[in-house]
């Protein structure tokens, strides 16, 4: 659109020569880094969401679906709208395999990450990084629960009362046991991670 | 939606937009080396903000039509060059011409503007093949950059039969990419740029991942080119690559050290230059003459002496450090075993350089060796402790060193001597033995002095050290490394060479797998060649043995994409070519009313229907269910549940509480089965649609979002980026557990402390590749022209058809039934 013969006034801009930028496709909302970016992370949770480990030795029913670190990481790094974006996208391919189930997942995904990442885009520390875990683990505790009681009734002939009653003894620990690995591991590697981002 | 008119010519860039590729990009050809492609004046580029420079001050320019190679040993800032010629990155100063386009000028700064036109007539091809392919199917990625571009659809076919053609995989338009061959991605990526129809084209060492066929395969298309006249950038490691190009450009600590015109037509005078530059590139390529570093080994580089040589002690009758007998392996997914009737031995103390075609199983042997995979047929003993169960396999890893490719992959720590510490830790040592042995380790590889380093912070040559320490460390009696110099330059291979050499003093017994005969006879190994099917220790790869066995691969890799061809039938019959909106929105309600089912007769209504799916689909019933397997598990246990819940008609048995009632088991099955119905017709719709469709369905359901000022283009290619790397990234985050594995971490069992480090260790190089993926994606992205808001085209159209309408009809037809027969029931 612009002429090609740049007039050479004085209109450095000492930020993008720094970081090489082209200014092409490199800035913006949605610079192709951004969208390879976000791209990756939503593979990483889809990939690890096939990758199931055993809660609790002995109880090999009760899955860990580590998933959950890779939005709360997305949204430590990127941001709430990253956050979204891997939670809901990450769980696009079991759609089609469990369709009630994968959207109570992503409303728990939603549920953790979000709020983690608005709490830690206002303190960047470590702290803030603990708080944010603490209320997105809360959110998504609450979450769970709601979902399992509109969800489980759909999969198994059981009353909302039937569910209401598993709560303590079931959905209670077993979802505060899995909001609880996904915190320490992220707060745990979030500092190697953050080191590799702003290299 | 679809552009029925080129882009305004603004810059002119797509005058050629109709232009076959035979007369393309020298429309400012004045004669040959009359016109000028790139252009670099007093270029200067810093990573750290001008502490060092990775170009200091480089004059270059390169000439309309010329075949250019640029050389120099890991961090002389060839890829930087590179990125600076191909207008992906701006430099800190000078002035960049690049096509006729003033990109970069001293004080002014970048010129996106002028970027944007030069770009589009610059392709670049990269390293890594599989990280420059951005979906699953070969013509959608090569239409990818036209697109990109706003070239009308009707030429998009056009061009994308001509790249194809130009890089010989015309056959595989809708094979795969990813399930190809690396030096077949890298033609496909390189088809890729052509349909772009750039007239110059920079390549950053495009061969550097492949093995000798492959690179033969990716030379043959740069032939191509260039007696086409395309203007060819070519970053190698290999003399051999250069001999072609017409001029060699030797980059050193960020100059330009030596700049040789080559060809018959270039005068005497560049004898001498060109031969220093032979010289130097003798020095560079990687080989080192067998010996040369010896006096270098066998330092005493252990304070404690409770390990001798045990060279001196082996005997006929000692029994050998590695025996494969009867080996037979095969992976899941191939119809031909990878591994087939193997038998072997390695003495004690001995080395064996493991050499064959890639396929030729030479990893999967190293990981049987490693008990990271059980062979389906033979028995493999290690350090003389077989590979039968689960307790001998975690044993021998005690014993066995695993060197993978590329071990740098798999750092973590905040420090190396941490990441060092990592596998003698899980050996339960003491702190003092654990530090004796990083230190120890550390001297080995002459890595000591970056022990308190970050291991992110150094280069990919001291990365590969600090890696292959941290294996060293474990104090194998075995070590199976597997390329361990692949993409290192020559002081780093030398490094690696005296470990090899050193350790074999101490009597460790090593098997190496590598691409290079000169690697084996430097290390004075025994050869053992997998690629004559059987594995008798073959003296030399002689040309013949090593052609046939090239030509097995190739055609094993060819047949390998006709065989995924046909199992993707399912894409190609009538539910494949329906409109993927239409199909994914119908399947969606198909599946969640089928939630809705309550009474037998509509089960059966369901059952009919999606049986019904599956024929009209042409999905094979066997995949289908092996693609569901894994959803057994949950059916039954949700089936007890609701056994165990519901109540109803005649009691059968009971447990204090617990009744088994008919009516609970008739719930069950209806709970059951109506699940396993919607599952099926999950795995109908994703066998019948490509990830691609999939994707393009989304971003246009999506589309009206875009008012509301989300980026629904954009989330569209997360999706299709994100479903194209995810078998990737599993394969990846698979390696790096094993890998760990094989230093003793293990997820699964110990405190809940050790296991938290455990999966840290795990998690943090997961991350890191994933991170390496996405800047390689983005350049790649930046190279094909995407740039979020510019207009693109289309080349798969989505067209609502009578067929479409047909499908919804019968859809529509069967939810009416299902709920007269909800109504009727009650």
């Amino acid at each position: 659109m612009s002429v090609s013969s740049h007039t050479d006034t004085h209109s450095t801009s000492a930020s993008s020569v720094s970081s090489h930028a082209t200014g092409v496709a490199d800035s913006g909302r949605w610079s192709t880094r951004r969208i390879a970016v976000y791209a990756l992370f939503v593979a990483l949770s889809m990939a690890v969401s096939f990758i199931e480990f055993p809660l609790i030795p002995g109880v090999p029913w009760l899955k860990y679906d580590p998933s959950g670190i890779v939005s709360l990481v997305a949204g430590f790094a990127y941001g709430p709208a990253a956050a979204a974006i891997v939670s809901v996208l990450g769980f696009v391919p079991h759609v089609f395999a469990d369709p009630w189930g994968s959207l109570m997942a992503i409303a728990v995904a939603l549920a953790m990450s979000v709020p983690a990442a608005l709490v830690y885009r206002r303190m960047r520390t470590r702290r803030g990084a603990l708080a944010g875990i603490i209320v997105g683990a809360v959110v998504a505790l609450v979450m769970a629960i709601i979902g399992n009681l509109l969800v489980t009734p759909i999969y198994a002939h059981m009353t909302v009362e039937q569910v209401a009653a598993m709560i303590v003894p079931a959905l209670l620990p077993f979802n505060l046991a899995k909001l609880a690995v996904h915190g320490v591991v992220t707060f745990l590697i979030y500092k190697p991670i953050s080191n590799l981002l702003h290299r | 939606m679809n552009a029925d008119r080129s882009l305004p010519p603004s810059a002119g860039d797509d005058s050629n937009a109709g232009a076959s590729l035979a007369d393309r990009g020298d429309g400012v050809t004045g004669g040959p080396g009359a016109s000028i492609a790139a252009e670099l004046r007093n270029v200067r580029f810093s990573y750290d903000g001008g502490t060092t420079w990775a170009l200091d001050d480089v004059n270059l320019t390169v000439r309309t039509g010329e075949r250019l190679c640029i050389v120099g040993p890991n961090g002389s800032g060839k890829t930087t060059l590179s990125r600076v010629i191909a207008g992906l990155a701006a430099p800190d100063g000078g002035t960049v011409t690049l096509l006729g386009e003033r990109v970069f000028t001293d004080g002014a700064g970048p010129d996106p503007d002028a970027y944007r036109r030069a770009r589009r007539r610059i392709g670049a091809v990269f390293q890594n093949p599989e990280d420059q392919i951005v979906t699953t199917v070969v013509e959608d990625d090569v239409a990818f950059g036209p697109e990109n571009l706003g070239v009308p659809r009707a030429d998009i076919g056009r061009r994308i039969a001509d790249a194809l053609d130009s890089v010989d995989m015309a056959g595989f338009r809708a094979a795969d990419p990813t399930l190809m061959s690396g030096g077949q991605q890298q033609r496909i990526a390189i088809a890729g740029t052509l349909a772009m129809l750039p007239a110059m084209v920079v390549f950053d060492e495009p061969t550097a991942m492949l093995d000798p066929v492959a690179c033969g395969e990716v030379m043959t298309v740069l032939d191509e080119l260039q007696s086409r006249g395309t203007t060819i950038v070519h970053i190698t490691h290999h003399i051999d690559q250069t001999r072609a190009a017409d001029r060699i450009i030797r980059m050193k600590a960020g100059r330009i050290a030596a700049d040789v015109t080559q060809g018959l037509s270039s005068a005497a005078a560049d004898d001498k230059a060109g031969s220093r530059v032979v010289m130097d590139r003798d020095a560079d390529g990687g080989d080192i003459p067998a010996g040369r570093a010896d006096s270098a080994v066998d330092r005493p580089v252990s304070p404690d002496t409770d390990r001798q040589p045990q060279t001196s002690e082996s005997s006929p009758i000692a029994e050998p450090a590695i025996a494969v007998t009867h080996v037979s392996f095969s992976y899941p997914e191939d119809e031909t075993p990878t591994i087939d009737d193997l038998s072997m031995t390695v003495a004690r103390g001995e080395t064996v350089a493991l050499m064959g075609p890639n396929g030729a199983g030479k990893t999967t042997l190293a990981r049987l060796l490693c008990a990271l995979e059980r062979p389906a047929g033979g028995t493999v003993t290690v350090a003389g402790i077989p590979t039968g169960s689960r307790k001998q396999r975690r044993e021998l890893r005690r014993h066995v060193g695993y060197v993978m490719q590329h071990p740098e992959r798999q750092l973590f720590a905040e420090t190396v001597a941490q990441d060092v510490a990592y596998g003698p830790r899980n050996q339960g040592l003491s702190d003092s033995e654990v530090r004796e042995r990083v230190s120890w380790a550390l001297r080995l590889l002459r890595i000591e002095h970056l022990a308190d380093r970050s291991p992110f912070a150094l280069s990919g040559g001291q990365q590969r050290l600090a890696a292959i320490a941290g294996v060293i460390a474990c104090r194998p009696d075995v070590l199976v490394m597997d390329e361990p110099t692949a993409g290192l330059d020559a002081a780093a291979s030398a490094r690696i060479h005296d470990l090899v050499r050193t350790l074999h003093g101490r009597g460790v017994t090593m098997v190496i797998i590598t691409h290079s005969a000169a690697e084996a006879a430097a290390l004075h190994a025994r050869i053992i060649d997998l690629g004559n099917g059987e594995a008798t220790p073959a003296a030399t790869a002689d040309g013949l043995g090593q052609a046939t066995a090239a030509q097995r691969t190739s055609t094993r890799h060819a047949g390998r994409g006709n065989d995924r061809d046909r199992h993707r039938s399912g894409v190609n019959g009538p539910l494949g070519t329906l409109d993927p909106r239409v199909k994914m929105v119908t399947f969606l309600v198909l599946m969640f009313t089928a939630f809705a089912i309550s009474n037998a007769w509509q089960l059966g209504l369901a059952a009919v229907l999606t049986v019904g799916v599956i024929a009209i689909g042409r999905v094979n019933p066997l995949q289908l269910f092996t693609s569901v397997r894994w959803i057994l598990g949950m059916l039954a246990v949700m089936g007890l549940l609701n056994i165990f819940f519901a109540r109803g008609g005649d009691v059968l048995a009971t447990w204090g509480p617990i009744a088994i009632t008919t009516g609970g088991l008739g719930t069950a099955a209806l709970y059951t089965l109506r699940f396993a119905l919607v599952v099926l017709l999950g795995a109908v719709m994703l066998a019948t649609t490509t990830p691609t469709a999939l994707t393009d369905a989304i971003g246009s359901l999506l589309a009206p979002l875009r008012r509301f000022g989300v980026h629904t283009q954009e989330i569209a290619l997360v999706l299709s980026l994100a479903l194209r790397f995810l078998p990737t990234l599993a394969r990846e985050t698979h390696a790096i557990i094993d890998a760990q594995a094989a230093r003793g971490g293990d997820i699964e069992t110990g405190t809940p402390a050790k296991r938290l480090r455990s999966l840290a260790a795990i998690t943090v190089p997961v991350f890191a590749g994933t991170l390496r993926h996405a800047d390689h994606l983005a350049l790649a992205l930046d190279a094909r022209c995407y740039e979020e808001g510019a207009r693109r085209t289309h080349w798969r159209q989505m067209r609502v058809r009578w067929r479409d309408m047909a499908f919804v009809a019968t859809a529509a037809l069967y939810l009416a039934a299902l709920a007269a027969l909800q109504l009727l029931i009650q």
